[in-house]
């Protein structure tokens, strides 16, 4: 016994050689981040590659200032809000699809292939499907009807998957006690199941929103008129040639930084709560 | 010097009010109102406060879609401009798939060639616009100057009018209906780092030189990137051409294999689709000789690098661009973009895209907007006195830099082809993506 | 009487979302499926019904040398980021030992993956140019004396970026399916005398097999219809399946690009099609 536990704190040549291989992984995952986060203070007449010529805010102001073309700030406010928009939606419908898929009912497993099959349709093809849709029936594309539909395709599949994956561990003993103390459905979905699965949901609602907010592909022909921020930023790589770009890399990093923030902060809050009342 | 523009600006709008007189009775009527006294000082008072509730939205390339002349609308016309820019692919299936996205196109003429006959915009009637007869005879009927000969290709003057109010036919002469009021075009060559190339380029035959292997590159928008390629491989005697801009299957298909040679023997370090690209690759020194813009090679002499937008031996391939009506405009706003139009003619516009090394499609009247050191750097190809400056008030040229290629008769009267889409297009398009794809 | 309720309730539930599906992806493909036998000129498409968009597009050498792309980049990627995804989430699964540990190692591997893909694409760029920082640091260390050209705009690119964009995707389905293996299972193998490398060929690779699968299946698609990765990363020089869609629609062929889009839809589904008989997803999770 005393020996087994000795063994296990002497770490494995194997740990050393995984350990380092881990760390090259994160490397290679942060190094051309990294390149972007230097450019992006790029002095005031340097360019899009190295050397730096001087240090300086300069882009960053640059960025709020009006460009020669485009509209940064309109494609941000507007992707946050399709973001938000899908976020709720699909928090809202995987959690109902997920309680649905409880119990077998006819017709379940279309919809759990039509789930998969959204999963796995190139995206360009929801993209042109449903661009070429409204092109026949005379609608205008518009971000807030065609491009929502299109992510929504692309959101529901994982949030359903992470709530059969909630469901799946789910101990139906605690909804049978509420029932039994005569909790009505709701009462028992209100306070015994979603507050269960509260961090999952908080779960779906980051995963859509981060997959929304930098979709591309499914927005490319549903946007309609006006640019989603991922639109803005690929006219951006084709349309600009200074290091503008690399600042607005940088603040995008940030602001997701910000929204990861927020969200494993309320998972904290919830979990305190919860510590608290139990 | 800024109180002259503003003046002759005003003169301008002032000199409109005449013609707009027939509009402002229709809209009286409209509005049940009487005719406002306002018609005295050039802006009649309904015609003012409806205007300034009209948004017309435009959109086109990046090159003309600049947010300052939006501003200057809001200025001097009085009601909002909301532009959107796309890259040229984009641009002609907005125009067609979704007619009631835009109220305003800002196209090329070649483009134009394959969206105004689907019918989702309607021509302009020429006599409404006072500035029209400063239009440069490019446009009109194809010459520069009465001897000059009619370049290959979609030549705008062969686009650039129906039969009629509601027809989709291009008229062989000019007539009343102007399907794109000219805005903006240029000739195009190759652009070159003459730091990093140490012999005289001189003709299009240098874009394929091995010695450039891994250095070339070419731009891959099917319908102008051939034109490139036709004038290289004619450049290097290796096959003749009928018309350049309308090649037959046969020329298509010699013009593509020769680039593909080229692609397979590693010729090409990249291939580019907007502008700012073809700056990227010249600038970070991936590419040495390719063929440009001329404001992308400004852009990257403005970096301090050096670079040369080359004249060459047989001569450049020109484009055109320019604005048209969306099919849906009507009333109000209909003529609020007239408004536009005329105003896009009358010289401040024409002098801001002539400071970016564009042209202007109505000269005079931009010659009043720019100093005579402007004119005499961009139009003339005089010597520049002190410091020509971007329109952003960027120092682009030192005094004494003279323009590459010349004046504007130089340039513009040794084009060879216009850009343009031909009879064999679908063939030419699939043979490109396999030039894309070897 | 109440199993009637509840499966009414069921319907109810699951109606937002099946008509969502119904709008925005059955109807989508049953349009691309139609129109593909369309026909168009210049700038529109004409309702007809014509073989030609497909007899054009398989008996083009193109498609053929296109598919072998794509199919080529697929599996490059995919092998890339399986040795990866394997590796790191056994050391995450099996050698960080507490939990605490293990969540901060993940976020630190996700936190990348919450900027905007075409910002880390192109982030590439500066790093890997001819004049760009690895050249120049190679240059200056004495390995090479002329810049390598094969860094950018070529098939390397494409793949790498692919890696690092696509990398966490076999992650973390691998890392879920080794965390749910028993460790007892381990623990037995080691008894029975077997060594470090038969645990793995035997006990974790054969149970770690359902994650692998999700992940397969996730970066085989992904990459099958990827167009802007292969457009930023190989300069415009090289084409694939989703570049040509997308080429094609710029170019308003959408007869044209919805026969390319059927075909794909096909390919990617026979794939994964073969994938699935590998695992069973629903009852995976």
């Amino acid at each position: 016994m005393a020996d087994a536990r000795k063994t296990r704190e002497r770490r494995p040549t194997s740990f050393y050689v995984l350990a380092a291989f881990f760390a090259l992984f994160v490397l290679f995952l942060y190094g051309p981040m990294l390149t972007i986060f230097i450019l992006s203070f790029q002095g005031e007449n340097g360019g899009l590659t190295f050397p730096m010529n001087g240090f300086s805010f300069h882009w960053f102001g640059n960025l709020f200032e009006r460009q020669a073309v485009g509209d940064f700030g309109g494609s941000f406010l507007r992707s946050l809000k399709l973001g938000l928009i899908v976020m709720v939606v699909t928090v809202v419908v995987s959690f109902m699809a997920g309680l649905a898929f409880r119990r077998r009912f006819k017709g379940d497993s279309i919809v759990f292939y039509l789930a998969i099959a959204s999963l796995i349709v190139p995206s360009i093809l929801i993209s042109l499907g449903i661009g070429l849709l409204f092109n026949i029936i005379e609608w205008q594309p518009q971000w807030f009807t065609s491009a929502l539909g299109a992510h929504l395709t692309w959101t529901f599949p994982f949030g359903l998957l992470i709530m059969f994956a909630v469901f799946n561990r789910f101990d139906p003993s605690y909804e049978e006690a509420a029932r039994d103390l005569g909790a009505s459905n709701w009462q028992t979905i209100q306070y015994v199941v979603l507050p269960m699965v509260g961090p999952s949901l908080i779960g779906v609602a980051m995963f859509s929103f981060t997959l929304s907010y930098d979709e591309f592909a499914r927005t490319l022909m549903t946007a309609g008129a006006l640019n989603t921020l991922p639109l803005e930023i690929y006219g951006m790589t084709t349309n600009v040639t200074t290091p503008v770009l690399y600042a607005l890399g940088t603040v995008t990093t940030g602001f997701s930084f910000l929204v990861i923030a927020l969200a494993l902060g309320s998972v904290a809050i919830l979990r305190m709560r919860k510590g608290q009342k139990a | 010097m800024t109180i002259d523009i503003k003046k002759s600006a005003k003169n301008l709008l002032t000199d409109n009010a005449v013609s707009r007189r027939g509009f402002v009775k229709g809209a009286a009527v409209a509005t049940g109102a009487a005719i406002g006294s306002g018609a005295i000082t050039g802006f009649p008072t309904i015609w003012a406060q409806n205007i300034k509730n009209v948004t017309l939205r435009q959109f086109g390339t990046g090159v003309s879609n600049i947010n300052a002349i939006g501003d200057k609308v809001k200025e001097d016309l009085g009601f909002t401009l909301q532009m959107t820019a796309l890259d040229s692919d984009a641009v002609a299936q907005r125009a067609v798939t979704q007619p009631n996205s835009f109220d305003i196109a800002d196209i090329e003429y070649w483009i134009c060639k394959k969206v105004f006959p689907a019918g989702t915009m309607q021509p302009m009637d020429t006599t409404k616009l006072k500035n029209y007869k400063y239009i440069s005879k490019l446009f009109i009927d194809g010459k520069l100057t009465p001897d000059s000969e009619i370049a290959q290709g979609t030549a705008p003057h062969t686009v650039g009018f129906v039969e009629g109010k509601d027809s989709v036919d291009f008229a062989s002469e000019p007539t009343q209906w102007m399907t794109l009021i000219p805005t903006i075009y240029n000739a195009d060559t190759l652009g070159i780092r003459p730091d990093l190339i140490d012999r005289p380029i001189d003709s299009w035959a240098d874009l394929l030189d091995p010695a450039f292997k891994g250095k070339a590159s070419i731009l891959n928008i099917p319908s102008i990137g051939i034109m490139d390629a036709a004038m290289v491989c004619e450049a290097m005697g290796k096959v003749t051409y009928g018309d350049k801009g309308n090649m037959t299957k046969d020329e298509i298909d010699k013009t593509i294999a020769i680039m593909i040679d080229a692609k397979n023997e590693g010729q090409f370090r990249a291939f580019w689709k907007s502008f700012d690209e073809s700056v990227n690759l010249m600038a970070s020194g991936e590419v040495v000789i390719q063929s440009m813009w001329s404001p992308a090679v400004a852009a990257v002499r403005s970096k301090g690098i050096a670079c040369k937008y080359q004249p060459l031996k047989e001569g450049y391939r020109a484009w055109g661009g320019g604005i048209g009506l969306a099919k849906h405009l009507s009333g109000l706003e209909l003529e609020a973009a007239y408004e536009y139009i005329d105003w896009y003619l009358s010289g401040w516009v024409g002098a801001y895209l002539n400071r970016q090394g564009y042209y202007s499609a109505a000269p005079e009247t931009a010659k009043k907007f720019m100093s005579e050191d402007e004119w005499g750097f961009w139009m003339e190809g005089e010597a520049a006195e002190g410091d020509i400056l971007s329109p952003e008030g960027k120092v682009m040229e030192k005094a004494g830099a003279v323009r590459d290629g010349g004046s504007y008769e130089e340039r513009m009267g040794s084009v060879a082809c216009w850009n343009s889409v031909m009879d064999e297009n679908k063939h030419m398009i699939r043979k490109w993506n396999e030039f894309i794809a070897a | 009487m109440a199993s009637d309720t509840s499966k009414r309730s069921s319907y109810f539930l699951i109606t937002p979302m099946a008509a969502i599906f119904a709008v925005f992806l059955v109807i989508p493909l049953v349009t691309i499926v139609i129109v593909s036998f369309w026909d168009y000129d210049e700038y529109r498409i004409l309702p007809d019904f014509i073989l030609e968009n497909y007899s054009y597009l398989l008996g083009s050498s193109v498609t053929w040398s296109i598919y072998l792309n794509t199919l080529k980049y697929a599996a490059l990627t995919w092998l890339f980021t399986l040795l990866i995804g394997f590796t790191v989430a056994y050391f995450l699964a099996f050698h960080v030992r507490s939990l605490t540990w293990q969540i901060v190692l993940f976020m630190v591997c996700t936190i990348p993956f919450w900027t905007s893909n075409i910002i880390r694409m192109i982030s590439w760029i500066p790093f890997l140019g001819r004049n760009g920082l690895l050249n120049s640091a190679l240059i200056n260390l004495g390995i090479v004396d002329q810049p390598l050209e094969f860094l950018l705009f070529s098939d390397f690119a494409v793949v790498l970026a692919d890696v690092h964009l696509y990398a966490l995707f076999m992650v973390v389905p691998i890392f879920n399916s080794m965390m749910r293996i028993d460790r007892s299972l381990i623990e037995a193998a080691r008894d029975a005398g077997a060594s470090g490398f038969e645990t793995l060929k035997s006990v974790i690779v054969p149970l770690s097999k359902p994650g692998i699968a999700i992940g397969s299946i996730f970066v085989i698609t992904v990459v099958m219809g990827d167009f802007i990765t292969v457009r930023l990363m190989s300069g415009g020089q090289s084409a694939s399946v989703g570049l040509q869609i997308s080429n094609e629609i710029g170019l308003l062929q959408y007869p044209a690009a919805a026969a390319s889009a059927v075909v794909l839809l096909i390919t990617v589904l026979l794939i994964v099609t073969a994938l699935l008989r590998l695992v069973d997803i629903r009852k995976e999770l």
